[in-house]
């Protein structure tokens, strides 16, 4: 699904969160979302799931797969159509609630009920196999959520989104607390779905690895947008982290590779202005 | 892996039920003071129903069709609706402790009732206590929501404090007016009792039942999509909002509807949810049907019990359930099932 981001503003607790972001994440791509904490990676997101008012600008999306220009703003789509266009996964995910996978995955379905709960096509069962089967977690379905690994439950959310059917795909931090295998199971998934997706990513190597376009917020605003090799420069990284890095080319793919540098005040997380 | 037992599908279970449940009724019908043979029971209800012409005692008949069949069907619905309405707050606020009364209804009910037992204008309870919940219920959604957002937790803590005010109402009544005889009626109705319950009572409770219960069982399996928060509710296209308070308004008009004819029945909505879904899992599709279901079938053994044990003295209903609970309570404790218990 082609994305349009134009001029997003919005404001929490009289801040202004996300100030004045327009972008445009390539269809049916990973896009990585880049930033320090508190940078408006997760209020950006929400606000292009729909689920934040923005104050100003808008989300624009294609009125439907025979019209491919983004058209239609997010906000304006009812709720239930945009739950089929769009899944978000939040960065914490907890649930005290003993639901099974195949229940947590069939929470997926949810939109595709008729306003009594029924299922208006009886494949939602189907449906949730499926999704289960094309995130690697068919063998969990009967386990207890409680129960799972940090991958495991990515896994399975991963599933409840797939059986959204979505067209965009919203990950808020999905590598978190992943062992690395992990981490590199679910990008390269995450990857080649070819949906349109954006990410929320601390780790600006995998970003670099896997992602196709990446955003860099700072404070609210956009500092740049583009392919990692463009963007990922030391130049950058010290603009926008406060850290010195060196970037390297890796010697298979051609991406970046950032290699940082100790901080030289000790325990100091202050950042550094110009070069040393 | 969590051992997760027997999970019986559903379209095996709610026959059965409903199998157990209309059992349940004749068998307690035909039991009582006087003894009432179960094909009596059939002849007298399918009399009246006009699909039998058989003959029965006219005693016998009276007992069946004006004394035992509207209490235990009263019975039946209000277990019924407690158990649904326990199942669907737990849900709504998020709290495994909450049951139907937890907006200060009961009390509120209590208060009203209360107020025309004393003035001896017994006719009027059900307007009264139905009245009480409701205005129980204003207050405490006025007091939530002043300063700030309407979350659950400010309307559980609000309703708490509306339940202390309404309780402290109730006795001050009690001890200024009350005298001889009202003190163990009013004591009977606090704690929960079907005494002296008639078709009216059926129609309100059943009636109740029947238009917020078909509600809540096709709503409920969006109950769901709060397992995991919120924003996760809202991302799978859920007004969460506009479902929450929907369904807590319906489930307090459902409450206040059954408080009017019962009383305050205690640990029906609370116990039963947490016991149901340790068989039918927390899914709210499954859940919602079967403790409906088993609520009803409780109630009416739970009443039929405080009714005979000590016959000819009558228990209020409120003393059985809680006797039950209670020991339910700790062992389901015990068990310690999912982390909604630590």
């Amino acid at each position: 699904m082609e994305l349009t981001i134009r001029g997003l503003r919005t404001r929490l607790g009289g801040r202004w969160v996300v100030d004045g972001i327009d972008a445009t994440p390539p269809a049916g791509r990973l896009t990585g979302l880049l930033g320090p904490n508190g940078a408006g990676k997760t209020t950006l997101l929400r606000l292009v799931a729909g689920l934040l008012d923005p104050e100003e600008g808008a989300v624009l999306v294609s009125a439907g797969p025979d019209a491919p220009a983004p058209t239609v703003t997010v906000h304006g789509l009812p709720r239930t159509a945009r739950a089929r266009r769009i899944a978000l996964l939040e960065q914490e995910s907890s649930s005290s609630v003993p639901l099974s996978v195949s229940e947590v995955v069939a929470l997926g379905r949810i939109p595709y009920r008729t306003r009594w709960g029924t299922d208006p096509d009886g494949n939602h069962a189907a449906a949730v196999l499926r999704s289960l089967g094309s995130a690697g977690a068919a063998h969990l379905a009967d386990r207890t959520w409680s129960t799972l690994s940090g991958g495991e439950r990515q896994r399975v959310l991963i599933a409840r989104a797939l059986a959204q059917e979505p067209e965009l795909l919203l990950l808020d931090e999905p590598t978190n607390h992943l062992d690395i295998s992990a981490q590199l199971h679910l990008l390269t998934f995450v990857r080649d779905l070819g949906i349109t997706t954006v990410a929320a990513l601390h780790d600006l190597n995998l970003a670099a690895a896997f992602c196709e376009h990446v955003l860099v917020l700072r404070e609210g605003r956009l500092a740049a947008a583009g392919h990692p090799r463009d963007v990922l420069t030391a130049q950058l990284l010290r603009e926008v982290y406060g850290v010195e890095a060196d970037v390297l080319v890796h010697p298979h793919t051609g991406r970046p590779v950032i290699a940082f540098q100790e901080h030289d005040e000790p325990g100091g997380h202050a950042p550094r202005t110009g070069s040393t | 892996m969590e051992r997760r037992g027997f999970r019986p599908p559903l379209p095996l279970v709610l026959p059965v039920l409903a199998v157990v449940l209309v059992a349940t009724v004749v068998v307690a019908v035909t039991t009582g003071p006087a003894d009432i043979a179960a094909a009596d029971v059939l002849r007298a209800i399918g009399r009246h129903l006009g699909l039998s012409t058989a003959g029965v005692p006219r005693l016998t008949d009276a007992i069946v069709w004006d004394l035992r069949l509207p209490r235990v069907l009263t019975a039946a619905a209000v277990g019924a609706g407690l158990a649904l309405g326990g199942a669907v707050m737990q849900s709504l606020t998020r709290n495994p402790l909450a049951d139907p009364y937890l907006l200060g209804l009961s009390s509120g009910a209590s208060l009203g009732a209360v107020a025309v037992l004393v003035v001896g204008i017994g006719l009027l309870l059900p307007v009264a206590a139905f009245a009480g919940a409701l205005l129980a219920l204003g207050a405490t959604l006025t007091l939530a929501r002043t300063g700030g957002v309407l979350s659950p937790g400010r309307a559980v803590l609000a309703g708490l404090a509306i339940s202390q005010l309404c309780a402290a109402g109730t006795s001050f009544v009690i001890f200024w007016t009350a005298t001889g005889d009202s003190y163990r009626e009013i004591l009977s109705w606090l704690m929960g009792s079907l005494a002296g319950t008639t078709w009216q009572s059926v129609a309100i409770a059943g009636g109740a039942l029947t238009l917020v219960g078909a509600v809540l069982l096709a709503q409920g399996g969006k109950l769901d999509a709060f397992a995991f928060g919120d924003t996760a509710a809202a991302a799978l296209g859920i007004d969460v909002e506009h479902l929450r308070w929907g369904l807590m308004t319906l489930v307090a008009l459902l409450t206040g509807a059954l408080v009017a004819v019962s009383g305050a029945i205690g640990f029906v909505g609370l116990i039963l949810p947490h016991a149901v879904s340790v068989v039918t899992g927390p899914a709210h599709r499954r859940l919602l049907p079967v403790v409906a279901l088993v609520g009803a079938v409780f109630l009416v053994w739970a009443d039929t019990a405080a009714r005979t044990v000590f016959d000819p003295r009558e228990l209020p209903v409120g003393i059985v359930t809680a006797l039950i609970g209670v020991p339910v309570f700790a062992f389901l404790l015990r068990r310690g099932r999912g982390a909604a218990w630590s």
